[in-house]
């Protein structure tokens, strides 16, 4: 019932290009370089809500961990950067300031193939993936579902934080990783403010919003949903569903580290704040308000609902109220608006449900001529 | 000797400390089945409550715990009211709503109580220490040890020998047949969750001389309580029990081995392998699916 796509798909595609569209023309008609800024951060919450669609929406996993993914992706990209800065902050061969101030005599060992971009890139998407594959195993092989899931993802993001900022000489501790250089690649700098990071960004956002599309109106999407329908009746039919449900883990996994790569980017560190628990629930209230089972909705309603928050922060006592405003909203979709705000969108009639109707008013003319005769 | 009491005795303070918080939600999980994601804010206004009477009344610690109760109590059957009883059923949107509640109080105390961290006096009586077994331990610490049996006692009284507990497990049992003898189960429901609210109340009137009074001091309490429910087994009383002792004494071993950090770590991984071999708790003998 949920996944009911009451538009025909090339309504979808329209309303995808068109969001896709207007993110990139965006920048033409913004000046004010910290604006953009800005906006790019909402695209790359609007990227990790969209990740959790996928898990959540589709294959009905709610992972209240989700910000690991994230901040792991922000960590890989980090360290890379850090290994990057200008020497004077850094110590000794290269070593980062931090190790120097903790006493560390050389760089770990983990810390060594970051020197290399290209692992960095693909470490950002795939640890998090990985990690989701060993949880996705563990948990689903044991046919542990609903709540449990959300209990068990929810308790290794605090195991995880906690770790992250115990081992201060290793990863920055609290402080987390700052001093970053600009990413340089293929002859453009990737610095906050600039207009090549928001594109990147803009791009990375239309291009994951088509492809998990595609995975969810594929075969293994359809799947995905039946599971999140009714899981038992999908195991009787055969299908393996600890394996469906560990590929929606692991691909709403990658996404996000890849969005937790791209934050690292706008905001120029990385710091244990992203992988904590508010960020993970955010995250959850982003995909809710914009509508769970909508790649698209998710995406938009974290941009809406950063963009309005980002833009009341200049006045401190409207933010307060703001919050207020915000969790009574929350709770007012999640009472009345379950599917949330794009399932306003749905009800606007189109040419298919058009013709439905005429559809169906022939058939009731027909049954009334039937009796009539 | 004297050290391994120490530490026994600073692992039984975790541990009732714990088992105030989770006790409310453990009821109101194995009753209502709700996830109360609101319930460490819940104990963050019985601090505030605390505070509050304190500095405008000039009350004692003691008729500010029995106000908490009430004060909390209420508002948790107004959520219920208003609230909960829309989404049973929907035990994921449980979570996401009492989440965004969770946050309307943060943010209502922090407009209306200020930002700033507010302490408790300790009641005068407490504040000394008792030379007991060869070992000096906090009077109040073991007020507090005193007070979570009474209430651990109390409640056991309610839900096994009242008419209202015999309603309320009948309710657990199976909702229609208790519907069927006449049971209200509407208004079970939502005394249940007020009796869950008013003790989380009780727990923060009694951690807030401990720890400093903020808005968002309940965030860290609700995860620590959950661990302490799931460990023990949704709808058991002795399983809370025993769980909340058991991760209590464990996180202050560990943390007496290495740091409070990583004990904490420690003790969460545990859990998720917990509830990947037994998600029904280590104490529940029965588990209702569906």
């Amino acid at each position: 019932m949920e996944g009911q796509h009451k538009h025909p798909i090339w309504a979808k595609l329209v309303g995808y290009a068109a969001f896709c569209v207007v993110i990139l023309i965006l920048p033409l008609f913004i000046t004010d370089d910290y604006l953009l800024n800005k906006l790019a951060r909402y695209l790359v919450f609007g990227l990790v809500a969209m990740a959790l669609s996928i898990s959540w929406g589709y294959a009905g996993i709610l992972n209240l961990g989700q910000a690991v993914s994230f901040g792991l992706g922000s960590y890989c990209m980090a360290m890379a950067l850090k290994l990057r800065t200008i020497p004077i902050q850094t110590g000794a061969e290269g070593l980062p300031d931090f190790m120097v101030w903790n006493n560390v005599k050389s760089l770990p060992w983990f810390w060594e193939p970051f020197h290399s971009y290209g692992f960095a890139i693909a470490a950002g998407v795939l640890v998090p993936t990985i990690l989701a594959l060993l949880i996705g195993t563990f948990v689903f092989r044991a046919r542990v579902t609903g709540v449990y899931v959300s209990i068990i993802t929810l308790a290794l993001l605090v195991v995880i934080n906690l770790v992250v900022i115990d081992r201060q000489r290793l990863t920055g501790g609290f402080n987390g990783l700052t001093d970053l250089a600009p990413l340089e690649l293929f002859g453009l700098t990737f610095d906050p403010y600039a207009h090549a990071t928001y594109y990147l960004i803009a791009v990375s956002l239309g291009a994951a919003l088509f492809l998990g599309l595609a995975v969810v109106h594929s075969k293994t999407g359809l799947i995905m949903q039946a599971i999140r329908d009714d899981e038992n009746r999908v195991r009787y039919f055969g299908y393996d569903v600890a394996a469906y449900q560990t590929f929606a883990l692991c691909l709403s996994a990658a996404v996000a580290g890849f969005a937790g790569m791209l934050y690292t980017l706008v905001m120029a560190f990385a710091s244990p704040t992203f992988l904590a628990v508010p960020v993970s629930l955010s995250i959850v209230i982003w995909s809710a308000v914009g509508g769970r089972a909508s790649l698209l909705g998710s995406a938009m309603g974290a941009i809406i609902v950063t963009g309005v928050q980002g833009s009341l922060s200049d006045t401190p006592a409207f933010l307060e109220t703001w919050t207020l405003i915000m969790g009574a909203l929350f709770i007012i979709v999640v009472l009345f608006l379950p599917r949330g705000l794009i399932s306003l969108v749905d009800r606007i009639p189109l040419g298919g449900s058009a013709r439905r109707r005429a559809a169906a008013a022939t058939g009731a003319a027909s049954r009334s001529g039937i009796n009539a005769g | 000797m004297t050290d391994i009491f120490n530490q026994v005795f600073s692992g039984l303070s975790i541990a009732s400390i714990l088992l105030l918080i989770s006790l409310g939600l453990a009821i109101i999980y194995g009753t209502v089945g709700v996830i109360n994601l609101a319930h460490g804010e819940f104990v963050m206004l019985g601090a505030y409550a605390v505070w509050f009477l304190e500095d405008h009344f000039g009350l004692g610690l003691f008729p500010c715990i029995v106000l908490a109760f009430f004060a909390v109590g209420t508002l948790g059957w107004v959520v219920e009211r208003l609230i909960i009883r829309r989404l049973y059923g929907r035990v994921l949107d449980t979570i996401l709503a009492t989440w965004g509640l969770g946050v309307i109080l943060q943010q209502a105390i922090r407009l209306s109580a200020g930002a700033e961290l507010r302490y408790v006096q300790m009641p005068p009586g407490l504040s000394a220490a008792v030379h007991f077994a060869g070992v000096d331990v906090s009077a109040y610490r073991l007020f507090v040890l005193a007070l979570t049996a009474i209430l651990l006692a109390v409640t056991y009284v309610l839900i096994f020998r009242t008419r209202f507990g015999m309603r309320l497990r009948g309710v657990v049992q199976n909702p229609e047949i208790a519907r069927c003898f006449g049971v209200n189960t509407s208004q079970i429901y939502a005394m249940t969750f007020a009796y869950g609210a008013g003790l989380a109340g009780i727990a923060g009137a009694l951690v807030s001389p401990l720890k400093s009074v903020s808005p968002d001091m309940g965030t860290g309490y609700v995860v620590d309580a959950f661990m302490v429910v799931v460990v023990g087994g949704v709808q058991s009383l002795l399983g809370t029990v025993a769980s909340a002792g058991i991760i209590g004494e464990l996180s202050g071993g560990l943390a007496y081995l290495s740091n409070d950090t990583i004990a904490k770590a420690i003790v969460f991984l545990g859990v998720v392998v917990l509830i990947r071999f037994r998600p029904q708790g280590l104490f529940a003998l029965r588990v209702r699916r569906g």
